[in-house]
């Protein structure tokens, strides 16, 4: 054994998050990245993701790849993380099906000095110790700057001293749907003190859930000046609902743009949204795990940019294509 | 109205009497409730659900079950709106039935004449149906390009006569339905199969047939369900009707239909999902938490359930165990 690997694998076992220094002065060839998604093919986020995902690893010839698709099933990923183990890949990316189930196997990962980066949504904190770096939107941050669009529509519009805001989230129990939540109510009471939430309601990322419980809201309340839903599919389906029952001058504001609230926003319908792109996601995670194989410094927290995006400023960004 | 006869109206509309009550007690709670536009928003929205309830009616009154109807209605939704921009509405909706009337026939074929269990065969089609739309679609989300000049959106979003058109199709379908399953042979047969399936075949009734015939309304319903759906919103996640079958289990039971076979309404089930979009909706208006909600919704279905088998048997419980 020479004194450079006896070197790293003492650093391996040394630290928590560098382990792939060591890693990487082994295989400074070719890195072998495995990654197991979530539920590919379910939605059209996680489909381009696959496909960005796929792209962005071609074009580096340093690197070669394993994709799995857990399909949803907690059980199937672990047995996918426990396979790209015994294929002794250079590190792996998971984007946890159960932030809590995937524990286990992201520890046995750990054991066997392969780095685990985490993309998309994080797991359970408990199992933070055996994650090299976690790689995806800031969902609190999020949630936050829906807020902060929202404030500043109700600001032109002279209102935002009186204005009543009713909240669609995402499916009870799920983190992005907690966290964006937090993030909005958190938030809008610093920007727009007197703008009350009367009402919030689940959704469940379900268009035609979100117009039911939209129309629900419009038989309740006389006066609703904003709505704020956890994804732009639900703000789409409360949309849907206000314009059925022909109420105008709503303000809607979303998260995720998806192509339908592009183009409500194109149609001067829906007034903003948060950018998140599936492609700077998979593209962000794939950087992670080459970092972290470099041996570079990668924040614990590795959050990519999800900017604000609102009819004024959507020409700088390009429809998304999910 | 004698006593005798006031028991045996009970008895006979017990679950109408649970409706009367809800709404009653909803309207106490909330104002609103009874808002022309709510009732209509409320029915509405039950229609998706209510036009696929109607077909498995047939196919529980036949004795079998159907827990494919939520898949095969994102099939029917996504398949509908990817034809919608290919090959223009008037082609992509007989195209979209077409694809689902050979599904229901599928399933028709394994449950009727290879006699396999209704359960595990749609219980199979579920996540096969499921596996199917999202192979058609990539896991794409779909949408209509031009969404605001195709005339495709009159199902979904259109009015008749000052009447939502899903509410017409709804009841419409209802009415058909439920003459053909109380007054025509076809009708009379779906329920001698599923009261007794043996005694049935002896009289000479092919059971394979009416089966078969139970699940290709059954998808018939679905295509149409799927219709107004793609419709109102013009745009879909592949998951749409994913869960939906149970509701409509829930809403025929609710409407007193037994999962045994032989018996049940359309019009029984028309109140059961009523009931069910009414409860959602109510407890909205109150503003109950949604984790609260979900309690007091199986509560609700409880004491429906509860005051329709004391109105049949004419006290509250029975002495006997």
């Amino acid at each position: 054994m020479t004194l450079r690997t006896t070197l790293a694998a003492t650093t391996a076992i040394a630290t928590l998050s560098f382990g792939g220094a060591a890693i990487a002065a082994e295989h400074s060839e070719t890195m072998k990245i495995g990654i197991t998604q979530n539920n590919v093919g379910v939605d059209s986020y996680q489909t381009t993701y696959e496909k960005a995902f796929i792209a962005a690893a071609e074009a580096n010839d340093k690197i070669e790849t394993v994709v799995l698709d857990a399909g949803g099933d907690v059980a199937r990923q672990i047995a996918q993380m426990e396979d790209l183990i015994q294929q002794e890949v250079d590190a792996i990316i998971i984007w946890p099906t159960n932030g809590e189930a995937v524990i286990p196997a992201v520890r046995k990962a750990f054991q066997a000095d392969i780095p685990v980066i985490v993309t998309n949504s994080n797991i359970a904190e408990a199992g933070f110790d055996f994650v090299a770096s976690f790689s995806g939107p800031d969902n609190i941050t999020q949630g936050a700057r829906s807020a902060e669009i929202m404030c500043d529509k109700f600001m032109d519009m002279g209102i935002e001293n009186e204005a009543q805001v009713v909240h669609i989230t995402g499916q009870p129990g799920y983190t992005t749907a907690i966290e964006r939540a937090k993030g909005f109510e958190d938030r809008l009471p610093e920007v727009c003190p007197n703008v009350t939430v009367v009402d919030t309601q689940p959704g469940d990322w379900n268009r035609e859930k979100s117009q039911k419980v939209m129309e629900a809201f419009l038989v309740k309340y006389d006066d609703i000046d904003g709505v704020y839903a956890g994804d732009d599919n639900m703000g789409v389906g409360a949309l849907n609902a206000a314009k059925a029952a022909g109420r105008e001058g709503i303000i809607f504001v979303g998260a995720t743009n998806f192509a339908v609230g592009y183009e409500a926003m194109e149609r001067g319908e829906y007034w903003g949204s948060i950018y998140q792109s599936p492609v700077d996601d998979a593209e962000a995670a794939l950087q992670t795990a080459i970092d972290v194989l470099n041996g570079e410094e990668v924040p614990f927290l590795n959050y990519f940019d999800t900017p604000k995006i609102t009819q004024d400023n959507m020409g700088d960004y390009t429809k998304p294509v999910f | 109205m004698s006593k005798q006869e006031i028991g045996s109206f009970l008895a006979k509309q017990g679950i109408l009497i649970a409706f009367a009550v809800f709404m009653i007690g909803f309207t106490l709670a909330n104002s609103r409730f009874l808002d022309p536009d709510n009732v209509m928003g409320v029915i509405r929205s039950s229609a998706i659900l209510g036009v696929m309830a109607l077909g498995v009616t047939f196919v529980v009154i036949s004795g079998n079950l159907d827990l494919s109807v939520g898949s095969m209605m994102s099939f029917s939704t996504i398949v509908v709106l990817d034809l919608h921009d290919k090959i223009g509405p008037a082609l992509a909706i007989p195209a979209m039935f077409a694809m689902t009337l050979c599904l229901g026939a599928f399933i028709g074929f394994l449950v009727g004449y290879l006699k396999l269990n209704s359960l595990i065969v749609t219980l199979g089609m579920l996540s096969a149906i499921h596996g199917l739309t999202l192979t058609y679609s990539g896991g794409q989300n779909m949408d209509i390009a031009d969404k605001e000049g195709t005339w495709f959106s009159v199902f979904g979003q259109g009015d008749a006569l000052g009447i939502p058109v899903p509410i017409l199709i709804f009841l419409g379908l209802a009415a058909f339905l439920g003459i053909m399953l109380s007054k025509t042979p076809f009708g009379r047969k779906v329920y001698a199969v599923g009261g007794n399936g043996t005694a049935a075949t002896f009289s000479g009734i092919r059971r394979a047939r009416v089966v078969f015939m139970c699940y290709l309304m059954s998808s018939f319903c679905v295509a149409t369900a799927g219709l107004i759906q793609a419709s109102r919103s013009l745009g879909s996640q592949n998951t749409v009707g994913q869960g939906l079958e149970l509701e409509v289990l829930a809403a025929i039971i609710l409407g007193g239909a037994s999962l045994l076979g032989g018996s049940g309404t359309i019009f029984k089930t028309v109140i059961g999902v009523l009931i069910l979009g009414f409860i959602q909706n109510g407890l909205l208006l109150v503003g109950l938490q949604f984790y609260v909600q979900y309690v007091v919704t199986w509560v609700i279905i409880i004491l429906a359930v509860w005051l329709d088998i004391a109105a049949k048997r004419g006290r509250l419980w029975s002495p006997i165990a």
